[in-house]
């Protein structure tokens, strides 16, 4: 029935601003991304199902829950390649001196080594004497250097420094080709207090941004749009009933029905996953749509041609779905992407509060923990969720706008 | 007018009791008393505390009994966490403190964005109004922890650091009038450049709404100054929406800083509720909870009456 939508007044209105096509680009990137880590993840759990194991396999895939979870560096190290101050620095390859030192000295040297997970780095496939003899060597230049009470005030040891390094990287030889691209990405944007990929961690809440945005604005205008379509159409005790739900839900101050609705989940099975934010943002956001749909229902049913179906005899479901519906649609595709914007906005509240997400990262994990490394001048964390963040909310903003533009009839 | 009052109380009857069932309900999923005592409590130990506070009674009951203290305004339950507080006594002293900070956010923002937005609306489609467009929505757009860490960070951290002079709290809380710049103003800013970018953006379009009506293009035509239409002819007929969405705000007055209380450590109610929560404090979570859904609703019948008071067509309706 709108196969010719493109020549519709709101498309044109919509696609004649060339900021909201930017907008819709930017948007569909961030669902590409989402997609690419989502996709591998579903075909395991799928055909871990279908086997009937539990144990699932995750090797493949753009980035794993425990790729974001693991060490690729010492803590606060900035991004974009950027060179430390010296005194982290030697701490740096303190940590990984001291790896490979303890793996040397377990019974079994050969099985440690291998077993070594430094994000891409891996220990150089040489002698075992000739480790040790590496290792001894930066531990000689290692205890000179840390003799000095500050390296930072002492520019003449840099050169020092800098062998201590190239010891370092002979134990580590530095990732070339398609490894040394993924090492590249992994620093790019430093790491967190534990060391972890700020870039990685990034990258994977832009999939938890999106997992909660879709789902929860979806059942909100799906459950809220049926309900309120419901209620403005069919009036009497459908009507009552609607509206005294919503209005209960809504006199619960949103924040406080959100940490209610998360509370309910401590401590049962379902505590680990997304499941208690979906079920308390789904809760919460649907009386939005639900208002303005019974709103609009309640005008549209008494147009001409509803009245004119009527007349024709055509059943009240019938013209619901054919008549109604259609011209409330609009209405839930704003309302869904105002919620989308509020769904990731209200996450990173939850998150702060202990209550949101708390298995992996998200973007409002990523801001809450850099609090503290805040204080200490390092930005890159709270940079990096903020930025990706800022980014897909600005483009739902220009869409939803756009989108009031293009539909209002007031804005022509 | 007093006709409207009471019809507007009797609607919310039911919808209070709907909102006590479904708090009720919801804190009632799983074993309140299981949760907060952990896994090694002892049987005995549970039954004890769940027969202390009622709780192996018929829902029904429990329901009939909570209503009724509510009703009688009695709050001598005690706290899980805090054997000895009373739940009253903590609504009593942590309600000051919220208020001390929801009450000048809301007061400055509304007069900032009403201003702003008069500008904007006053330039309309010119550089000015565009850029100020423009910085509200990319104000929008970041999160509120965010604000709230960078400007604890840039206001107080930042200050005492480089003069070694503490000009505001980095966090806490002192009762009294004397300390109320030093711990809550920055707080106070934040919330107001938080809650700006919306405010801005909805008062702007209040604002271009009455331009386009007939009454201005009459003042105009009369030879009245743009100015002056501005200031004096518009404002007030702009006054019903500000009104409403000033009233709209009221009730996030108790509950919309947690987050702020959270992070500057003020012991405000909604962190009184977060920390209930955290802790499982299930007599407080109960009782803030209808403490506060009550408060909302009066707020929300008070909006009612102050908007039919403003607006006569409303009371009829």
């Amino acid at each position: 029935m709108i196969l010719n939508w493109k020549q519709s007044r709101a498309a044109r209105k919509f696609f004649r601003s060339r900021l909201s096509v930017v907008a819709l680009i930017v948007i569909s990137c961030y669902l590409a991304v989402a997609a690419a880590i989502i996709m591998p993840e579903w075909y395991h759990a799928a055909r871990g199902w279908l086997d009937g194991d539990d144990s699932s396999v995750e090797e493949s895939g753009l980035i794993t829950l425990e790729q974001t979870e693991g060490r690729v560096g010492t803590k606060n190290m900035p991004g974009f390649f950027l060179k430390q101050e010296p005194e982290k620095r030697l701490q740096h390859c303190e940590r990984l001196l001291e790896i490979v030192d303890r793996a040397l000295k377990k019974p079994n040297p050969q099985s440690a080594l291998k077993d070594i997970e430094f994000g891409t780095l891996e220990v150089a496939p040489l002698p075992q004497a000739e480790l040790r003899a590496l290792v001894d060597q930066g531990w000689e230049i290692f205890d000179s250097l840390a003799a000095t009470a500050n390296l930072n005030e002492a520019p003449e040891l840099l050169p020092k420094l800098n062998e201590l390094e190239e010891v370092v990287d002979q134990l580590y030889p530095p990732p070339t080709g398609w490894n040394g691209f993924v090492r590249g990405l992994e620093m790019c944007l430093g790491t967190d207090r534990q060391g972890r990929s700020i870039f990685l961690r990034s990258i994977y809440s832009i999939k938890v941004a999106v997992q909660i945005g879709v789902v929860t604005a979806l059942f909100a205008v799906v459950f809220g749009g049926i309900l309120g379509m419901a209620a403005g159409f069919f009036g009497g005790w459908v009507d009552h009933l609607v509206t005294w739900l919503y209005t209960t839900f809504s006199s619960i101050p949103n924040l406080v029905l959100l940490v209610l609705l998360a509370y309910m989940f401590t401590g049962t099975d379902w505590d680990g996953t997304l499941i208690p934010v979906y079920v308390a943002f789904g809760l919460t956001f649907w009386i939005g749509p639900c208002r303005v749909l019974r709103g609009e229902t309640l005008k549209i049913k008494e147009m001409e041609y509803v009245q004119a179906a009527t007349a024709l005899g055509c059943g009240r479901i019938y013209i619901m779905l054919r008549h109604i519906m259609p011209n409330t649609a609009h209405l839930l595709l704003i309302n869904f992407s105002l919620l989308f914007i509020g769904a990731i906005k209200s996450e990173v509240i939850l998150s702060f509060l202990g209550l949101g997400v708390k298995r992996g990262p998200s973007w409002g994990i990523m801001i809450s923990q850099s609090g503290p490394e805040v204080i200490n001048g390092f930005f890159w964390q709270i940079g990096a969720a903020t930025v990706f963040m800022f980014g897909l909310v600005l483009a739902f903003n220009i869409v939803s706008d756009a989108l009031q533009d293009a539909f209002d009839p007031r804005h022509q | 007018m007093w006709s409207y009052i009471i019809r507007r109380l009797i609607y919310y009857i039911p919808v209070y009791l709907g909102v006590i069932l479904l708090v009720m309900a919801i804190l009632r999923v799983q074993d309140p008393v299981a949760i907060h005592l952990g896994k090694n409590a002892t049987q005995e130990r549970i039954d004890a505390t769940r027969e202390a506070f009622g709780l192996d009674r018929p829902f029904a009951e429990q329901y009939a009994t909570f209503l009724k203290k509510l009703i009688t305004f009695d709050f001598t339950e005690q706290s899980w966490d805090f054997p000895g507080v009373t739940v009253g006594s903590m609504i009593r002293r942590s309600i000051v403190p919220s208020l001390s900070i929801t009450v000048p956010a809301l007061v400055l923002t509304t007069l900032l964005s009403i201003g702003v937005g008069m500008i904007s609306a006053y330039f309309r489609g010119q550089a000015v109004d565009k850029a100020l467009v423009f910085v509200a929505v990319l104000g929008m757009c970041i999160s509120v922890l965010v604000y709230i860490i960078l400007g604890q960070y840039f206001g107080a951290y930042l200050i005492y650091k480089k003069t070694g002079h503490e000009l505001f709290a980095i966090q806490g809380y002192e009762p009294g009038l004397q300390y109320w710049a030093h711990y809550c103003l920055l707080p106070v800013m934040i919330s107001v450049i938080v809650a700006m970018g919306y405010d801005t953006r909805f008062y702007r379009a209040v604002m271009v709404e009455e331009t386009g009506r007939d009454y201005i293009k009459t003042a105009l035509a009369k030879g009245v100054t743009k100015r002056k239409v501005m200031f004096v002819h518009m404002l007030k007929n702009a006054m019903i929406p500000i009104v409403t969405q000033v009233m709209i705000t009221l009730p996030f007055l108790i509950t919309g800083s947690i987050v702020l209380e959270m992070y500057f450590g003020i012991p405000g109610m909604g962190r009184a509720l977060i920390m209930a929560v955290n802790s499982k404090d299930f007599p407080v979570i109960q009782a803030f909870t209808a403490v506060f859904a009550a408060l909302f609703i009066v707020s929300i019948i008070l909006t009612d009456v102050m908007y039919a008071l403003v607006d006569p067509r409303i009371r009829l309706s």
